[in-house]
């Protein structure tokens, strides 16, 4: 199929210049003879069809289908105790949205989740990979492992770790930190509808993304070190003007999968949480779903979740090309 | 001149010495930097670890220490008192609380219990008592017995295995398909593949539910968390992807030349060059299906007999509500996977950075 777009602009064009897609010119130089879709291809496209056919078949079944249904849903009153009594009630579910004080603030709770968890996260996998990078740490390999510990633990044992460590007369944070430096006991309380520990919980989950970061670190190209070094460019400056730079697609990978994390979209490392939620709306609509047992209303809030999702990854991809480098553009 | 004036003060020894002291300095600061910062980012798990060997009795005694510890005992005529730090006119006196009342006490002294009581004037409560460390290791030994955890280990490694099988060949296949064929469509149908990564499992949660248990009947099996798996995991086909779309097309265009099915071809040349990427697949899986709880609890919550590891010890929670039992199920629970961990994490570490960057 591409050939025959790439044959036409090139006949259409006088003077051909290399563009973003002359990387993927060379192959095509290569086989004069695919100009067309042969019998060849065709049987290849057949065969990796029939590949993909186990995801197709998922696909359909356990998201198209689903989502579907949570759309169909999130127009009715359903309730799954009473599921004969199902009416059609339009998008007064969606006005409802508006209108809920809860479904507001806990939305509001969540950015503020997002907003305060997301750059912590981000913080201090890059602080810990930086140091974890030099060349002066003996014994990276453990101090690795060990940083990944947590993120591999499951989610019911890291948080009767964290509400045992911060419980508020018994707990090691007031006894062995606040009491001893004369700090202000912590009460076990957070503000705006998320604790301390859904923080500690998310610091507690940076495994893959520091892994990430230390691998883009890695691969930042020494001379450009000594470049810096020979203009007289600090250790401050190279790092933010060096390392920063060259890591960020790691960065903007982390921000993506921290985000997911917090929306409740697929994690790259599942520690499975369920009884404390990703954030407050997701705690929320856990809660329309099975206590109030509003499903239908839980529907709608799901459909505004997803939307919220996508818009926010289909902004940071778009804000992406103002911050992050892709050296094989530039 | 100058210039060699500058470069011969720099080649002083004295200068050469100071640098590598300088250097000795910065190399032990960022060693202990490093030491302490890791310490502090686990310092969590020494709550658990400690809390899980002490007694439940210590748990409510406001005095007791931070380490595992039990109050000193005195045993007199078969029965046991506690011993009191007592400050009396000799010095300090560790002294065993005989018979308290409100405003002196009876003590004995444990050195001289034929000397009789010693009678004290003051409130006993205002007493620092007498600690020793113990651990109770019988809290563990109490958990094995009332859970049955090879159970839970039992029907967790089956899921795990089980779904890990079809998890990996189907991914496999699928990653296969997008990375080498001519699909039509297929760049549609791999933005798809990623854009199915950011549903919320929320939206997608009761018309699922509702399909597996009104539909199927299976609800309190493990079917559930095992048949979806076998349609493949969206993540790991786009690592698996990514792994074999940099694996050189060479040889695999030289096996089709010698008459090398899409299968063949797959099994005896991409297979064989993309044992790290498979292994770490699995491994993300195992872990996943390791701490899975999420499904387990929509599913499994009516068939105790059917739980799995990191919902049984969920389930803790309501049963063991003093805090160093649900801990040392805690340490039970993360023991496999934090094994596993240090056992791959050299090939699991390496390799989930490479293919993770490839975005």
């Amino acid at each position: 199929m591409r050939p025959i777009v790439w044959q036409g602009r090139r006949s259409s064009c006088e003077s051909w210049k290399p563009t973003v897609s002359s990387r993927l010119s060379t192959s095509r130089v290569q086989k004069p003879g695919r100009r067309r879709r042969t019998g060849l291809s065709r049987w290849e496209g057949r065969v990796g069809l029939l590949l993909i056919t186990p995801w197709l078949v998922g696909f359909l079944l356990f998201k198209l289908l689903p989502i579907l249904a949570s759309l169909a849903i999130s127009f009715t009153d359903f309730e799954m105790m009473h599921p004969d009594e199902i009416q059609f009630i339009g998008l007064r579910n969606y006005f409802g949205i508006l209108r809920d004080g809860d479904a507001g603030f806990s939305l509001f709770a969540t950015t503020g989740f997002a907003i305060i968890t997301v750059p912590l996260q981000i913080a201090v996998s890059l602080g810990m990979a930086l140091l974890l990078n030099s060349k002066r740490v003996i014994g990276k390999r453990l101090y690795r492992a060990l940083i990944f510990l947590p993120s591999v633990v499951p989610g019911a044992v890291i948080l009767y770790i964290w509400y045992g460590f911060l419980d508020p007369t018994t707990g090691w944070l007031n006894r062995l930190v606040a009491e001893p430096l004369g700090l202000p006991r912590f009460s076990g309380l957070g503000a705006g509808g998320f604790d301390m520990y859904q923080i500690m919980i998310a610091l507690w989950s940076i495994g893959p993304g520091f892994l990430i970061m230390l691998g883009a670190l890695k691969g930042v190209p020494e001379e450009l070190y000594e470049a810096g070094r020979v203009d007289g460019a600090g250790p401050v400056m190279r790092l933010f003007n060096i390392t920063l730079p060259v890591i960020s697609p790691a960065i903007l990978f982390s921000v993506v999968i921290n985000l997911m994390a917090v929306f409740g979209g697929m994690q790259l490392l599942d520690r499975g949480t369920s009884f404390v939620g990703q954030s407050p709306f997701d705690n929320y609509i856990y809660n329309v779903m099975f206590q109030a047992d509003q499903l239908g209303y839980a529907a709608s809030l799901g459909w505004v979740m997803l939307i919220l999702m996508l818009a926010t990854t289909v902004a940071i991809f778009a804000t992406a090309r103002y911050w992050v480098y892709y050296p094989e553009e530039g | 001149m100058k210039q060699a004036a500058h470069r011969h003060w720099r080649n002083r020894p004295a200068f050469r010495a100071l640098v590598r002291v300088w250097d000795a300095i910065g190399t032990g600061l960022a060693n202990l930097l490093a030491a302490l910062v890791v310490l502090l980012y686990l310092f969590p798990f020494s709550y658990m670890l400690f809390t899980s060997l002490k007694e439940a009795d210590q748990l409510t005694d406001s005095n007791a220490p931070i380490w595992p510890a039990r109050m000193v005992t005195f045993n007199y005529e078969g029965e046991d008192y506690p011993l009191y730090q007592v400050p009396t006119e000799e010095g300090v006196r560790e002294l065993a609380l005989f018979n308290p009342r409100r405003e002196d006490s009876d003590f004995i002294d444990p050195a001289n219990s034929g000397a009789g009581l010693i009678t004290w004037e003051g409130r006993w409560r205002q007493l620092d008592p007498l600690y020793e460390p113990y651990l109770a290791f019988e809290n563990y030994a109490a958990l094995w017995e009332s859970v049955d955890f090879p159970r839970y280990m039992g029907n967790t490694l089956f899921v795990a295995l089980v779904g890990g099988i079809g998890v990996l060949i189907s991914s496999i296949l699928v990653a296969y398909g997008f990375a080498r064929f001519p699909i039509p469509a297929g760049g549609i149908l791999f933005m798809v593949l990623l854009g199915t990564v950011l549903i919320p499992e929320r939206v997608t949660l009761v018309p699922t539910y509702f399909m597996f248990v009104r539909v199927l009947r299976w609800n309190g099996t493990h079917l559930p968390l095992i048949v979806p798996q076998f349609f493949g995991n969206a993540i790991l086909i786009f690592l698996l992807r990514q792994n074999f779309k940099s694996i050189s097309r060479e040889i695999d265009e030289a096996a089709k030349l010698d008459g090398a099915g899409p299968l063949r071809t797959l099994v005896y040349v991409i297979l064989p060059q993309a044992v790290p990427a498979i292994v770490t697949v699995a491994l993300l899986h195992f872990f996943y299906a390791w701490n899975e709880i999420r499904t387990a609890s929509l599913y499994l919550g009516i068939n105790p007999d059917g739980y799995t590891m990191a919902f049984g010890v969920q389930r803790f929670q309501s049963y063991f509500p003093s805090g160093n039992m649900l801990q040392a199920s805690a340490l039970i629970a993360m023991a496999v996977p934090a094994i596993v961990l240090f056992l791959v994490q050299r090939v699991f570490m390496e390799d989930v950075l490479v293919t993770g960057m490839e975005k």
